[in-house]
Formats: structure tokens, C-alpha cells, sequence
């Protein structure tokens, strides 16, 4: 009994002992491995891996990353000018107004498997998307009549009516393989849920026509894209980047934190980090001299926006009052940290094209105490008293209380719902910035953080909430959103006119802007549009967090940088080891 | 018999336990605010395309045909999809599932070793300097922030010093690599394991001294200690075949519930590690109202502690002639 215990115990030591062993050589053997495969091979940094590479499902940024490597699309944008430029496309399309048909010649170009692409796989795109009533897809496609194929590199889409975001949208569509997805289209078909079977389907190994292919996915770990050696743009010069790529492929390393992958950059274990940098860890990535800091704008708007369905938000003079009150400035300065663009209006003005500048700017110039003077002689010309004036007579500032509405009652305390402080700082902060300055002229307001998904049931679901701070992190280029968002027949549960804007005028020219098939002729009218919404304030544009990325330097040259950040096809096609 | 009858008893009991547990969790989830697709914030999400996907996923059925829908498909084994994966839930708890039983099963075993050897040691030296460093070294590291000490000990030996990986469980450079064995591969993973494994060492194996150092201060005042001593035994025959096995009793007890528990894993732990675990995907699960994962994984979780508590039992009467069910 006695020699068995002592046998255990001393068992217990050796194994404690070969355990610490092992782990040293473990460690001999990564670095005499990591040493000797050192490569082409592009290293990135990501949060988080994808969640699905069946391209009807991923709705996550990061299965959109990866799978913007694999499927292509007809048309992207350049990324100086922003304009869309023919891709899988050879040319521009050719619109035939008396058919009302869109005619599209194609550029020879291969599947990563080999097989050839065709007009066919373009058609089978569509319908696909039709039939199944893709989500995030069909509203793009549901105005297409038919598709016709006259031959292998030419496609004809015949549209019921006229539609701006065709070429903007549709034709942006990544283009799925016909040989792929022919099997599993017939057996959803004969589900009692084809939609939910065809989400559900999964993908191990996408065929795409980009740059690079999926090798190699260890869930938890890393994805090896390979290069495709069928890429139809390998040696090409498009849109004057003569293109690769020049790398034999990337490595998309996972990691959970901003922390660890800042940490990782600065010793060299990832080339770039695919995500923007936190101003907390600027300074010290500064300082850093191997590495380079890439700032773009971003396509994002972060906002204030009122229930207009109920008082006292249904009132404009008051929310032009509120929007008076924002300092944006001091919120690109203070919170965050200067890597802001300040917004005007909803659309960013990166988007240069469409971007209004033309549009009132409330409290413009003006410091505090100007901002508390206009505001309330805004709110004073509307009706609103006050217990307590927040300006007296002299001209002097107090803190105001006890205003009362046009009809004499007493405003009541209301609340600015935002997301919680973990999960977005900058949006938590900024509702806390707002209840302050309100206060300041005697409106009570109560910032209320809140958890992300009881936030947006509140506000898309419920419609049951004062005023929120939202954001979107990267909108769409055509500002097609601009008529999603305020459109008063999207004033309903789930619909994206979270405030309840209702305005027939702007209904009206929202409509004429979705029909409009000139370009000219749309910029002017969602030039009006940005007009009317920033004179009505349902929401009130705070700012446009810049986008900073982090690469190593001496590793890899030839980023290209545009509105999104450097992590994008023509970096990707144009990146080569130095 | 009796043990027969008492645990025929207990797996009755364990049965109405998880029913309950089935139900609660069903309405935890169902009950709290937000839903899958409410949360998709893309401006293409069309206000009819969620109304698509809700019904496509059944959550515009009543909550009383959810709630059938629900156990029958408990029943038939039958977990669902992930609503953000896409996948089966069982493929994805199986596949995360074996990553963390590795990490916190090591840590339990590794703690409980160092800490009941240690604890023995302190309780011998009772009062003395020994005892006094190894009880405020243990009530250190066992109250220490677990991010913290985690973020401190990558800075230092993986950033600094760079004798380990930032994160991660496995570095590319030796599974790309055609010619890595099974042996190169497992000695990747078991160097990736050294840092998580250390923060989670360093918090747990304090409280195992924690409880033998006490323990074995309480048994030490037993007569049959007092016996041994009357007999002439030698101290260290004393302090390991006398006093330690019946000391160790409660230790058991704390093992085994943790080993239960080791199966969620630790959120925290798996993600400042960045370790493919299942603690990560449950939390994931949990904020973005992924249902299925979500309900199973906490099912699984469950089922493993209810058993777990049946074996500890068991296993305590085993060790304890004492104790008779």
C-alpha cells in the first residue's frame, strides 16, 4: 500500500516534469520551424475569424473580408476617384432605353477551379438571388425582369422599371459559380425551407474568380488564402494598376483582442492588422519605427436620432435646438482623440460625389455659450418657457431649468439611449457629452447605455424610445440609404425609418432619386434630400470616426489607400515582398 | 442495494432537475430582449427580408409551439442550427469542445497536484515563515484579475522576452508545413499552452492549498493523529499516510465540481488567449442571441455538473468508509 502511494507520487513528479520538458521543446521546435518558413506570404491580423463562407449566409465583417478575396463582382471602385470601374465586366454597360436593358460584355476570366467563367454563371447569379429571395440581396435584384445570355461573354438584364442602384448595387453583386451551386439549388428546392437549407448549406471550399483561394481553414487559428493562379487579372493592367498578385498568399491569423494583435504587429508576427486602431494604441505605434500608420475616412455615419412619432421630438424647432447644442468638434477633439471627420450632413463627405456640403450647419463656429444663446432663442421663437431662463436678460449664462413646452406643460425627463461603454466608447460617451449640454439649458435629458441587441429592439422593434445614439460602420457607397432611412413606408416595425420621419415631399423626391437613371440628374436630387433632412434634424450627424491600420514596414510595399482603409482588392493585387 | 437505491434516487432527481433547466433556458432566451436578426445592422437588410428570416427560423411561431418544437427536438437529439453559423450546434460545441476540456482539465490536474502537496507542506509549518509565505502567496495569486495577470504574462514572456506566442493555439508556420508530424504538431499546441495555462495555474492552485492547508489542520487534531505520534511513527509517515488522504476528502469534492465546470471554460481566459474554446463561443452565443448554441451548450454544461455532482458522491462514500448512503 505503501510502495503504491510512493509509486503515484513519484509518477505525479515525472509526469509534471516530462510536461515542463515537452513545452520547452515544444518551443525549441516553433522556433526552428518558424525561422525556416518564412515566405511570400502576406500575414494579417483579425478579430475575429469568419462565420460562414457560404456567401448567402456571411453577414459578418469578417466573413465579408475573406470572402471579398474569393468572389468577385462586375464592377468595383477605384479607389482615387471612387467611380465604379468594370471588374469581371470588360466594359462599361450599354443601357438600352427602348428595352429597358442593361447589356454587359464580360472579360475572359477562370473559376479558382479551373473551369471557364461565363454569362451563365452571371444569370445563374441572379436568379438564384430572385427565386430565393436572398436576404440583403433581393432588394438589389427584385426589379430585374430577366436575364438573357446571348453568348459566353455577354449578358442582358432586362429591368420592370427604371432603377439607379442597378449599376451601383447590382452589378456590385459577388458573382457565384453556376457548376457549384447548380446541385444544391435543385435539392433546396425540395425542402420544406429552401431558404433556410440554402443559409444553412455549407461551404468548406468557395470557387471564386479572385486574386485567392481558400486553402486551408484551421477553425480558432488561421485561414491560408493561396494565390489563384487563374486569376483573370494576373498580369493585366486594370484601371492602370497593372495587378498580381505578387505574394503566394496571405495568412489570416485570429485574434481575440486589439491588445494581442497590436501586441503581435509590434514584434512582427502579422504584416498588418485588418481592423482599425484604437487611439489609445496610436502613440505607442508611433513610436514604433517599424511601422506605418495608414489613416482613410471611413463610409460611416454615427448619429442622434428622435422618435419623431411623439412629442415633444415631433417638433423641429426642438431638434434643431439639440443639434445647435452638439459640439462636434468637441467630440472629434475630446473623445475621439482627433481621428474624426466632422459630419454636416447624413451622407459622409468622403463620398464626394454624392456628399452635400450645401446643408444648415447649427452652432457652426460658435463656442459654448454662443451655442446655449441660439439655441435657446430657437427654442424661445417656438413657444418654450423656462422656471429658470438659462440666459438672463443681461446676456449672462446659468444653468436653466424647468423648461416648459409650447403648450405650458412642463417638458419631462426623457432618455438617450446608447450602446453600453464596452461595447462602443466613443458612442456611450458622446451621449453622455449630449445629457450635459442639454442640461446646460435646462432640458432633462438622461443618457441611458444599454445592451447593443435590447437597444435595437427598442428602437427598430418596439419603437418605444426617445432619442438614441446609432451608428453604421460602413454604408454603402451609393446613397440609395438615404431614402431607406427616412422614407416614411419604411415607418414600420423592423423598417429602417427608426424615427418615424414623415414628410410626403421628401417621399416624393426619394422616389424620383431610386428612378433616376442619370447621374447628374440624382446627385441633385439626393442633394435635396440631404437638404430637407438636415432642415428637419430626425437625425443629427455627429461625426465619421476616421480609420487607422497599422502594416509593418519593410516587409511588403505598394498599399493602396482609399475611403475604407488599405486593406482592400487593389493592395491586395498590387502588394509585393521587398 | 443501498448505493443502488440511492443512486436510482439521485438520476431521478438529476431528470427533474434538467427539465426544469431545459425550460428555464428556453425562456431565459426567449424572454430577453433582442433578437438574431434585429441585431444585423446593415442598411441591405430589408424590413422584409428579417421578416423572412424570422420566419425562417421559426421565431414568429407562439412561444408555447417554439417551447414543443424545442424539447421534441431535444428528445430526437435533434440541436438545431447555429442562426449565425449556419452549422449543425453540435459540430460546432464538438469541435471547440475538446480545446478546452485539454486547457482547463491540465489546469485542474496541475493546480490540485501543486496545491494539495503544497497545502500539506504549509499546514506542517504551521505558524511558521514557510506557512506564512506560501498562504499570502496564495491568497495573491488566487485574487488576482484574471485579464490582468493573463495581458502580464504575454507582455512580459511573449512580447518582451518573446519565448512564447502572443495567442493562439497553434502556430501556422508548423501545420502548413508538410512535413510536421503528429508529435511537431502536439508540441505546437502544448507550447501555445504554457502562458494560458501558467494564468490559469497561478489563479487556481491557491484555493486547492487554501482548502488541503485547512483540512489538514483539522485532521491533524484527531486522535488517531495522536495515536500515530504515541506509536512512534515518523512525522513524514504521519503527515503522508495518516493525515493527507483523509485531509484530501474535501479537495476531492473540489476537483471534481471544477472538472465539471472546466467544460465551459472560461471566457475570459480563451479570450485574451485567443484559445478556440468553447467559453469564447458560448459568451458570443449569448450576446448575439444565437438560441440554438446558446441552449445547447448550456445543456451540455448541465448535464456534465448534474452527473458530476452524482460521481462526486459516489466517489466521496469510496473514499470515506464513514460515509453510507
Amino acid at each position: 500500500m505503501r510502495q503504491n502511494r510512493f509509486a503515484v507520487k513519484s509518477f505525479a513528479c515525472r509526469a509534471v516534469l516530462l510536461f515542463v520538458f515537452v513545452m520547452v521543446l515544444g518551443s525549441g521546435i516553433h522556433l526552428t520551424t518558424s525561422t525556416a518558413s518564412a515566405g511570400k506570404l502576406l500575414k494579417i491580423g483579425m478579430l475575429e475569424e469568419p462565420k460562414s463562407l457560404n456567401i448567402w449566409r456571411a453577414s459578418d465583417r469578417w466573413s465579408s473580408k475573406v470572402l471579398g478575396l474569393i468572389y468577385q463582382s462586375l464592377y468595383i471602385r477605384d479607389p482615387k476617384t471612387l467611380e465604379l470601374v468594370p471588374w469581371l465586366a470588360e466594359s462599361d454597360p450599354v443601357f438600352d432605353a427602348a428595352t429597358l436593358s442593361y447589356t454587359v460584355k464580360l472579360r475572359p476570366a477562370k473559376w479558382s477551379d479551373g473551369t471557364e467563367f461565363t454569362s451563365e454563371d452571371v444569370a445563374f447569379t441572379g436568379d438564384f438571388i430572385k427565386e430565393f429571395k436572398v436576404p440583403r440581396f433581393y432588394s438589389k435584384w427584385k426589379f430585374v425582369k430577366k436575364i438573357e445570355t446571348p453568348d459566353k461573354h455577354t449578358v442582358r438584364f432586362y429591368l420592370k422599371k427604371p432603377e439607379a442602384i442597378f449599376i451601383t448595387r447590382s452589378l456590385a453583386t459577388p458573382i457565384a459559380q453556376k457548376k457549384e451551386w447548380m446541385k444544391v439549388t435543385e435539392e433546396a428546392r425540395t425542402k420544406e425551407k429552401p431558404l433556410s437549407w440554402l443559409m444553412n448549406h455549407r461551404v468548406k471550399a468557395p470557387v471564386g474568380t479572385g486574386p485567392f483561394f481558400l486553402k486551408e481553414w484551421r477553425r480558432g487559428a488561421y485561414l491560408f488564402l493561396q494565390k489563384n493562379e487563374h486569376f483573370f487579372g494576373s498580369g493585366k493592367e486594370i484601371n492602370g494598376y497593372l495587378l498580381g498578385p505578387y505574394i503566394n498568399g496571405m495568412i489570416l491569423k485570429v485574434y481575440g483582442t486589439s491588445d494581442a494583435a497590436i501586441l503581435a504587429i509590434q514584434k512582427g508576427s502579422i504584416d498588418m492588422f485588418w481592423w482599425g486602431v484604437q487611439p489609445g494604441y496610436i502613440d505607442s505605434l508611433k513610436q514604433n519605427s517599424k511601422i506605418d500608420l495608414f489613416t482613410n475616412e471611413k463610409s460611416a455615419l454615427y448619429y442622434m436620432g428622435f422618435n419623431v412619432r411623439k412629442a415633444p421630438f415631433n417638433d423641429p424647432n426642438l431638434r434643431r435646438a439639440f443639434a445647435t447644442l452638439v459640439d462636434e468638434d468637441f467630440i472629434i477633439k475630446r473623445i475621439l482623440q482627433g481621428f474624426g471627420v466632422r459630419m454636416y450632413s447624413i451622407i459622409p463627405p468622403g463620398n464626394t460625389f454624392w456628399y452635400c456640403p450645401d446643408v444648415p450647419r447649427y452652432g457652426d463656429g460658435l463656442g459654448r455659450e454662443g451655442r446655449i444663446k441660439k439655441a435657446v432663442q430657437i427654442l424661445r421663437d417656438a413657444g418654450y418657457t423656462w422656471q429658470i431662463s438659462p440666459v438672463e436678460p443681461s446676456g449672462k449664462i446659468v444653468n436653466g431649468q424647468g423648461i416648459m413646452l409650447p403648450d405650458g406643460k412642463l417638458m419631462e425627463k426623457f432618455t438617450i439611449l446608447t450602446p453600453p461603454a464596452d461595447y462602443d466608447p466613443h458612442r456611450a460617451m458622446c451621449g453622455m457629452m449630449m445629457q450635459e449640454w442639454l442640461r446646460m439649458v435646462g432640458i432633462p435629458a438622461y443618457s441611458k447605455p444599454m445592451a447593443f441587441g435590447a437597444l435595437l429592439q427598442q428602437i427598430k422593434v418596439r419603437r418605444d424610445f426617445d432619442t438614441f445614439i446609432l451608428g453604421y460602420g460602413n454604408l454603402s457607397l451609393d446613397p440609395d440609404y438615404l431614402r431607406n432611412f427616412f422614407i416614411s413606408t419604411n415607418n414600420k416595425r423592423r423598417g429602417w425609418n427608426m424615427s418615424g420621419y414623415d414628410n410626403p415631399a421628401f417621399d416624393k423626391i426619394a422616389n424620383e432619386s431610386a428612378d433616376a437613371m442619370n447621374r447628374e440628374e440624382r446627385k441633385k436630387l439626393i442633394w435635396e434630400m440631404q437638404k430637407i433632412i438636415i432642415r428637419d434634424v430626425p437625425y443629427i450627424p455627429l461625426y465619421n470616426p476616421k480609420l487607422i491600420e497599422a502594416v509593418r514596414k519593410g516587409t511588403f510595399t505598394g498599399w493602396v489607400q482609399m475611403l475604407g482603409g488599405v486593406g482592400n482588392m487593389w493592395s491586395f493585387c498590387q502588394l509585393k515582398p521587398k | 442495494m443501498e448505493l443502488r437505491r440511492y443512486i436510482t434516487g439521485r438520476l431521478m432527481q438529476i431528470t427533474l432537475i434538467f427539465f426544469v433547466i431545459l425550460t428555464v433556458l428556453f425562456l431565459l432566451f426567449r424572454l430577453a430582449p433582442g433578437d438574431p436578426v434585429t441585431r444585423m445592422v446593415d442598411p441591405d437588410m430589408t424590413q422584409e427580408d428579417s421578416d423572412r428570416l424570422i420566419a425562417e427560423l421559426g421565431l414568429d411561431q407562439p412561444l408555447g409551439v417554439q417551447y414543443v418544437i424545442y424539447v421534441k427536438n431535444f428528445f430526437m437529439g435533434r440541436f438545431g442550427y447555429s442562426f449565425h453559423y449556419g452549422e449543425p450546434v453540435v459540430d460546432i460545441i464538438w469541435s471547440r469542445l475538446p480545446n478546452t476540456v485539454l486547457l482547463f482539465t491540465t489546469s485542474i490536474i496541475l493546480s490540485a497536484l501543486v496545491g494539495i502537496f503544497l497545502g500539506k507542506i504549509a499546514s506542517w509549518h504551521k505558524g511558521k515563515k514557510l506557512d506564512s509565505f506560501m498562504t499570502l502567496g496564495a491568497l495573491v495569486t488566487h485574487t488576482l484579475f484574471l485579464p490582468w495577470l493573463a495581458l502580464l504574462l504575454i507582455w512580459v514572456f511573449a512580447y518582451k522576452l518573446g519565448w512564447f506566442p502572443i495567442t493562439g493555439m497553434i502556430s501556422e508556420e508548423v501545420w502548413l508545413d508538410p512535413e510536421s508530424g503528429f508529435v511537431a504538431k502536439a508540441l505546437d499546441v502544448m507550447y501555445h499552452m504554457v502562458l494560458p495555462l501558467s494564468t490559469l495555474f497561478l489563479i487556481h492552485f491557491g484555493a486547492y492549498l487554501l482548502i488541503m492547508r485547512s483540512s489538514m489542520l483539522e485532521t491533524l487534531k484527531e486522535d488517531y493523529i495522536l495515536t500515530a505520534r504515541a506509536k512512534g511513527l515518523e512525522e513524514k509517515t504521519i503527515r503522508n499516510h495518516h493525515a493527507a488522504p483523509n485531509a484530501a476528502l474535501p479537495v476531492v469534492t473540489s476537483i471534481g465540481l471544477s472538472l465539471a465546470f472546466s467544460i465551459n471554460g472560461g471566457a475570459l481566459t480563451e479570450t485574451v488567449f485567443t484559445w478556440p474554446g468553447i467559453g469564447r463561443e458560448l459568451v458570443s452565443a449569448v450576446s448575439q442571441n444565437d438560441y440554438p448554441l446558446a441552449q445547447a451548450s448550456f445543456l451540455l454544461i448541465a448535464i456534465v455538473v448534474l452527473l458530476s455532482n452524482l460521481v462526486v458522491d459516489v466517489l466521496y462514500a469510496y473514499l470515506d468508509p464513514r460515509i453510507r448512503y
